[in-house]
C-alpha cells in the first residue's frame, strides 16, 4: 500500500494521480479499521450462516438450511411480530416526543441550555445502566419508582414488566426516553433554520398554532425528519440491548425480538450458523427499509 | 512548498504502514505456553475471587512437580472457547461445568479419558465417574467439585413466627404463605416474601431452578431409552401434575410466595433472600459465603429441600477437569489431574479466604464438614450423596434446558393456559432436539 503511494504517479490519462491518491491515504486508517472490524466480521456471518458451526471439526456446508429453519421457527416468527412493534412504536414514539421536546427547548436563554442538556442525558448514557434503573422504576410493588406515585394516586401496583400484555410496551417506554433527546437536537437543527419572516408573515396573518406548525414549520424541517427518520428505520429493527436489560426477551417470550433470539439460537444453544442466518435477514431487511424510506425522501426533496 | 508535501506523505505512508503491522499482529496473538512441553495452559471459568483460590492450587501443584501454570480464569468461557477452537488450539485443560460435557464432547473439545491413567482415581465414588461417561461409553471428564442445592431458610423469622422448617411441600407453602402475610420482620408493612426464585427464560433459569421439584414430583425431563438413546418425559402424569402445583401454588395462587417479578428474575436480580425479604431459597451452596456476610451466620440455616409425592431429589451440579483434544501433553495433565483431585489438592481448593472452588470434595476420603469445620457443608454433601440427580450429562443439554426454561416461564405466566397441552408441545420440541443431536429414540 505504501509502495504504491510513494511510487512516482504517472500523469495524465486515466491512471491514478498523486492527487488523487492523497484523500484515500487519509482514509487508510479509517477504513482499515473498518475492513477488519466491521466489513469482515460482516462477510464472515454472511459465509456462516451457510454452514452448520463446528469451530473444531470443521464446518460443514448446509445451503439453505439455517435459513429455513430459523423463518419456520414459531418462536422467531413471534419475534419478528414484537421487533415490528417495538421498533415502529419506540422510533415514532421517539420521533413525536423529539419533535415536541425541540418545540418546547428551542432557544437562547441559559435555563433553556440547562433544561436541554438534562433532557440529552439519556443518550450518551449507556443502555445497560438507563435498563437497570427503569428495572429498579418498574419494580412491581409500591416501592418501585412508578409504583410508589401510582399508589399515590389510590391504583396499583402494575406489573410493569412480569404481565405478558404490558411487558412489551414498558419496554417500548423506555426506548422512547432513550432516543427522543437524540431526535430532538437533530430536529432543533432544522429548527434553527426556519425563516423567522414566514413565522412574521403568518403571525399577521392571524394563523392558529396548528397552522403554523403544519405549514410553516413542518416543511421547513422536512430535511432534519428525513435523517431521523433513516436513523429510525436503521436502528428500529436491531433492537436488543434495550431488552436484553430489560426483560430478557421474557416474560414468556412476550418482548423476545429479533436480536435476542439471535444471541439465544447463538450464544445459549451454541448454533452459530441459525444465529448468522438470522442476523443476515435482519441485515437485508434493514437495508431494504432503509433504501425506501431514501427514496421517499429523495422523491419527496425533488418534488 | 514540495518538500513539505513530500514530508506529509512520508508521515502518512508510515501511519498506514504501522497500521498494517498492528492489524497484523493483532491476528497472531495468543502465542503462550504451546511450545514449552513442561508448561500446562489451564483455563476456569471463573471470576477474580474464585481465581484467587485456583491461583494457590496451582502455585501448590507447581512446587510440588515443577510443572509450570499459565493459568487464564476466564468469565464469558464458552465464547473464548469458540474462538480458541476456530483456530484448533485448545487449552491443556479445563475446568468447567459438568452440564458441558455433551455439549463439548459432541463439538470435538475433548481427549476421552482412562479413568485408571489418573493416580487417586479410586478415591472418587463409582457415582461421581459414572457421571462423566459420554454417549460412545468412554468418559470425557475427571469429577473435580459436586454440589447439590439445598434450602435456605431464615431461622429468625422461623422462631418469630413459631414455626419449624418444611419437610414437604406442603409445609413450605405453608412457611412461605407465613413468611408473606405474618410481618415476620416486624417492620409493620407487607414488604416480605416466602421464596426467593430465579424464574425467567434467559440462560434457562426457570428449568435450571425447577429441575429439583421435576425430581420430588417423579417428572423426568428426557430419559434413558437404551442402546445410548434418550426419549422427551414432559407429557407424563407426573410432569404435569407437579408443573400444575407450581404453576398453582407458586406462580398463580396468593400473592408473594414468591417474590414480586420471579419470572423476569434471573440468579443476579433474584437477590431477596440475601436482601433480607425473602424467607427462603432453594440454591447451590455457593452461596453460603455470601449470605454469611451480608445476613450473618445466625440468621439462616441450610436444611435437606422439602420432599415432593415422589421423595427429595435435588438437582446435583459441579466442574469436570476436562483435557482439550490434540494437544500432546497427557503425561503432565494427568499430573496435573491427581494433583486436583488428590486430599491435598482439594484441601486447598474448599478452604481460605476467597470463594472455595471446590465445594463437596469428589475425593471420599475427605469430609466437607470436617475440613471446613463447618456442620452445614454435611447438609450438602448428605443431600448430594443421598438424595440428587444431574441433568444427563452424555446429551448437549443446552438446547434442551433452554426449551424447557421456554415453555415453564411461559406455563407460569399465563395462568389461564392449560398445563397438559402446553407440556405436550415441550415434549415434541425436546424430541426435535433429540433428533437433531441423532439421540431420539
Amino acid at each position: 500500500m505504501t509502495a504504491t503511494v510513494t511510487s512516482p504517479a504517472a500523469r495524465g490519462g486515466r491512471r491514478p494521480t498523486k492527487k488523487s491518491l492523497v484523500p484515500w491515504l487519509f482514509l487508510a486508517p479509517g477504513l482499515l479499521l473498518a475492513l477488519v472490524f466491521k466489513f469482515w466480521p460482516m462477510a464472515k456471518g454472511a459465509w456462516l450462516s451457510f454452514y452448520d458451526v463446528r469451530p473444531f471439526l470443521g464446518d460443514k456446508w448446509t445451503g439453505l438450511d439455517n435459513y429455513t429453519r430459523v423463518l419456520t421457527d414459531h418462536r422467531f416468527q413471534d419475534a419478528i411480530g414484537h421487533t415490528l412493534v417495538l421498533g415502529i412504536g419506540q422510533s415514532l414514539g421517539a420521533i413525536v416526543l423529539g419533535f415536541v421536546l425541540a418545540l418546547l427547548l428551542e432557544g437562547q436563554a441559559r435555563s433553556l441550555k440547562i433544561v436541554r442538556t438534562a433532557v440529552f442525558l439519556p443518550a450518551v448514557t449507556a443502555t445497560a445502566v438507563v435498563g437497570e434503573l427503569w428495572r429498579l422504576m418498574y419494580y412491581p410493588t409500591s416501592d418501585g419508582l412508578i409504583n410508589s406515585g401510582l399508589d399515590f394516586l389510590g391504583l396499583g401496583p402494575v406489573q410493569f414488566l412480569d404481565n405478558p400484555d404490558l411487558a412489551l410496551w414498558s419496554t417500548m417506554a423506555m426506548g422512547i426516553w432513550i432516543w427522543a433527546p437524540y431526535n430532538m437536537v437533530i430536529i432543533m437543527a432544522g429548527l434553527a433554520g426556519v425563516d423567522r419572516s414566514l413565522y412574521e408573515a403568518a403571525a399577521m396573518d392571524g394563523v392558529s398554532l396548528w397552522q403554523r406548525l403544519r405549514h410553516v414549520t413542518l416543511p421547513a424541517i422536512r430535511p432534519a425528519v428525513g435523517i431521523v427518520l433513516t436513523l429510525a428505520a436503521i436502528r428500529g429493527l436491531r433492537v436488543f440491548t434495550e431488552v436484553y436489560v430489560l426483560t430478557g426477551g421474557g416474560p414468556a417470550g412476550s418482548t423476545e425480538v429479533w436480536m435476542t433470539r439471535a444471541y439465544t439460537l447463538g450464544f445459549t444453544r451454541n448454533d452459530i450458523g441459525g444465529a448468522s442466518a438470522a442476523s443476515v435477514v435482519l441485515l437485508c431487511v434493514t437495508l431494504l427499509l432503509t433504501v425506501t424510506v431514501n427514496y421517499f425522501r429523495t422523491r419527496g426533496d425533488a418534488r | 512548498m514540495g518538500a513539505r508535501r513530500r514530508s506529509r506523505r512520508l508521515a502518512a505512508g508510515l501511519v498506514a504502514t504501522g497500521l498494517v503491522f498492528a492489524a497484523a499482529a493483532c491476528s497472531g496473538g495468543s502465542e503462550s505456553v504451546g511450545g514449552d512441553p513442561n508448561a500446562l495452559e489451564v483455563w476456569t471459568r471463573s471470576n477474580p475471587d474464585d481465581a484467587a483460590t485456583y491461583d494457590r492450587v496451582f502455585a501448590a501443584f507447581t512446587k510440588k512437580t515443577g510443572i509450570r501454570v499459565d493459568y487464564q480464569p476466564v468469565v464469558n468461557f464458552d465464547q473464548q472457547l469458540q474462538t480458541r477452537a476456530s483456530t484448533k488450539d485448545l487449552p491443556d485443560v479445563m475446568i468447567n461445568d459438568t452440564a458441558l460435557m455433551g455439549s463439548y464432547q459432541s463439538q470435538g473439545l475433548l481427549k476421552p479419558i482412562t479413568p485408571d491413567s489418573i493416580a487417586g482415581h479410586d478415591q472418587i465414588t463409582a457415582k461421581s465417574w459414572s457421571s462423566t461417561v459420554g454417549i460412545d461409553g468412554k468418559h470425557y471428564g475427571i469429577p473435580y467439585s459436586r454440589q447439590a442445592q439445598t434450602l435456605m431458610i431464615r431461622t429468625d423469622w422461623l422462631r418469630k413466627l413459631g414455626l419449624e422448617a418444611p419437610t414437604t411441600w406442603q409445609e413450605m407453602l405453608a412457611v412461605a404463605k407465613a413468611f408473606a402475610t405474618r410481618d415476620p420482620d416486624g417492620d409493620g408493612r407487607a414488604d416480605t416474601y416466602g421464596m426467593a426464585v430465579p424464574g425467567s427464560a434467559q440462560n434457562g433459569y426457570a428449568a435450571w431452578w425447577s429441575s429439583s421439584f421435576l425430581w420430588q414430583g417423579g417428572a423426568k425431563i428426557v430419559e434413558p431409552a437404551g442402546g445410548g438413546r434418550y426419549k422427551p418425559a414432559m407429557d407424563s402424569a407426573a410432569a404435569v401434575n407437579t408443573v400444575t402445583w407450581m404453576k398453582d401454588h407458586l406462580f398463580c395462587g396468593d400473592n408473594a410466595v414468591t417474590q414480586p417479578g420471579a419470572l423476569t428474575a434471573v440468579t443476579g436480580t433474584a437477590t431477596n433472600f440475601r436482601d433480607g425479604n425473602a424467607g427462603m431459597y432453594l440454591t447451590g451452596p455457593y452461596n453460603i459465603t455470601t449470605f454469611d456476610q451480608t445476613l450473618g451466620k445466625d440468621t439462616y440455616e441450610v436444611v435437606p429441600a422439602p420432599a415432593g409425592p415422589a421423595g427429595g431429589d435435588v438437582l446435583a451440579e459441579g466442574e469436570n477437569v476436562y483435557f482439550g483434544a490434540k494437544t500432546g501433553k497427557a503425561k503432565q495433565e494427568q499430573a496435573l489431574a491427581a494433583f486436583l483431585i488428590s486430599p491435598e489438592g482439594q484441601r486447598i481448593a474448599m478452604t481460605g479466604e476467597n470463594q472455595p472452588v471446590v465445594r463437596i470434595p469428589v475425593n471420599s476420603t475427605l469430609d466437607a464438614a470436617t475440613v471446613r469445620d463447618d456442620p452445614r457443608w454435611s447438609v450438602v454433601q448428605k443431600a448430594y450423596e443421598d438424595a440428587s440427580q444431574q441433568f444427563p450429562n452424555a446429551v448437549d443439554f443446552a438446547p434442551i434446558k433452554q426449551d424447557t426454561a421456554d415453555a415453564l416461564n411461559s406455563i407460569f405466566t399465563y395462568c389461564g393456559g392449560d398445563v397438559r397441552s402446553q407440556l405436550k408441545e415441550l415434549n415434541e420440541t425436546l424430541a426435535g432436539d433429540l433428533k437433531d443431536q441423532d439421540l431420539l429414540k
